[in-house]
């Protein structure tokens, strides 16, 4: 599978505290990262680092095919961050349309209609965002971030807010994506969820990152007990 | 371009439905009118009258920045201006997108205290409506471009409704200067002085080109 994401060194400092220490690593299309760590570790940071929200302080992040314009690395990426960013005065609807607009998607409205259809929205498509309970605004969410069809996906805490049968349509989305060649890196303290869709799992410690072993990701008993294990090491290494 | 037209739509779409800053704009420059005319009725005669051009942009510099202040306030629920930042545009257009939608609304507010100054203070602006018009539209251009800038800067710090004033109007001194003189001129004489005309023209082009060039740095990060 071809490379879709690379870092090199990559670091990031606010002031004299070090959010992440020099990280290197390497995504391919149609796999799947799962980023896990306490709280502070510096996993949203990651994110919106990948996302190009955060300005990298040393190190670089390649978003492959190299060489290609800012343009096109924000066109390659979609994010699921904490926040849902939906402007609340605007339909669900209209806030797929203005992002379908803001990437450049062709037919806008056909594409928000397809991005409502995905995600089961179409009942709650002309309700405004502020008024969407924060499970439907979560998945109004996802639907923003797939509709430009990026290659690398980052998503933090995902499943937030769904309930089980939301929850486990989009494992099932996730893991249909993947499959389709996208490149996923999922942010999450669930660790049952990342089991049998993410191939590696990487750990951050107060922005230190261990890689835990891939064998860790195919239960999740031995995914917990692994990233427990780490997170003592890691915190009494200090 | 299509990013520009998709943030004006968004803005004023959101603002048609919620009306929080026009409301807020209008309110306050009528304010502004109805203070004045308590303090100085039609009947003080013309040395009240001299002082319209001064007064009316004090109502439209101030209810401009009270605008201005909820230009990427509005942003910051569901962090919708994250959005913006990773739409894979030229961001100059998501500049010209916000800035527009201020002007727009700036527009409105400026004609409805225009209207009330008339009513206010016995003006009979009809001759000069449309050069008058010129004249707040280029007052309003600089007022909202920088404005949009600062706004952006501004709403990403703790005390942001302080910082906004505070960083803009200095700097729109040759704004105001070009602005009064030309509206004095034009409400005392009926004449529309070029160099005043000259000073908002320049002041605007240059307003307009730093902030769409630099509004990459203040969007991302």
């Amino acid at each position: 599978m071809s490379l879709v994401l690379r870092t090199r060194a990559l670091e990031k400092r606010f002031g004299p505290l070090v959010a992440l220490h020099p990280l290197d690593l390497e995504l391919a299309a149609g796999s799947a990262l799962a980023v896990l760590g306490p709280n502070g570790a510096g996993k949203s940071t990651l994110l919106r680092l990948f996302a190009g929200l955060a300005r990298p302080s040393a190190g670089s992040i390649e978003i492959h095919p190299e060489g290609g314009s800012r343009s096109f690395r924000r066109r390659s990426v979609g994010l699921v961050g904490h926040a849902s960013f939906l402007t609340p005065t605007l339909t669900t609807r209209e806030n797929l349309v203005l992002a379908a607009r803001l990437f450049g998607v062709e037919a806008p409205g056909e594409a928000a209609a397809r991005a409502l259809a995905a995600e089961e929205l179409l009942p709650v498509a002309e309700r405004r965002a502020g008024a969407l309970s924060r499970g439907l605004a979560q998945r109004a969410a996802i639907a923003r971030a797939l509709l430009h069809d990026p290659k690398l996906v980052l998503l933090d805490e995902p499943w937030t807010g769904l309930d089980a049968r939301a929850a486990a349509r989009l494992s099932q989305r996730l893991a249909a994506e993947k499959g389709a060649g996208r490149a996923l890196v999922i942010v999450t303290h669930d660790l049952g969820r990342v089991v049998g869709l993410a191939e590696r799992a990487l750990l951050l410690v107060r922005g230190r990152a261990a890689w835990l072993e891939a064998a860790a990701v195919r239960d999740t008993a031995t995914l917990e007990a692994a990233a427990s294990a780490a997170v003592a090491r890691m915190e009494s290494a200090r | 371009m299509n990013a520009l037209l998709a943030v004006l739509w968004k803005d004023l779409v959101s603002e048609w439905r919620s009306r929080d800053r026009l409301v807020a704009m209008g309110v306050f420059a009528l304010l502004v009118v109805v203070v004045l005319y308590l303090a100085a009725p039609p009947g003080a005669g013309p040395e009240a009258r001299a002082h319209v051009p001064g007064l009316l942009w004090v109502a439209y510099l101030f209810a401009g920045v009270l605008g201005l202040n909820r230009a990427f306030a509005t942003e910051l629920e569901n962090e919708a201006l994250s959005l913006l930042a990773l739409a894979p545009v030229e961001r100059g257009f998501i500049f010209l997108g916000k800035a527009l939608a201020s002007f727009a609304l700036l527009l409105v507010v400026e004609a409805a205290t225009a209207v009330a100054f008339a009513l206010a203070f016995d003006l009979d602006l009809w001759p000069v409506a449309g050069r008058l018009a010129l004249v707040a539209a280029l007052g309003a251009a600089g007022l909202c471009s920088l404005g949009t800038l600062f706004s952006a800067i501004a709403v990403r710090t703790q005390y942001r409704e302080v910082m906004l004033p505070l960083l803009l109007l200095p700097l729109l001194v040759p704004v105001l200067l070009g602005a009064v003189r030309a509206t004095n001129a034009l409400l005392l004489e009926g004449t529309l002085p070029w160099p005043a005309l000259q000073l908002l023209l320049v002041t605007d082009g240059v307003f307009g080109i730093v902030s769409f060039l630099t509004f990459e740095v203040v969007l991302d990060e």
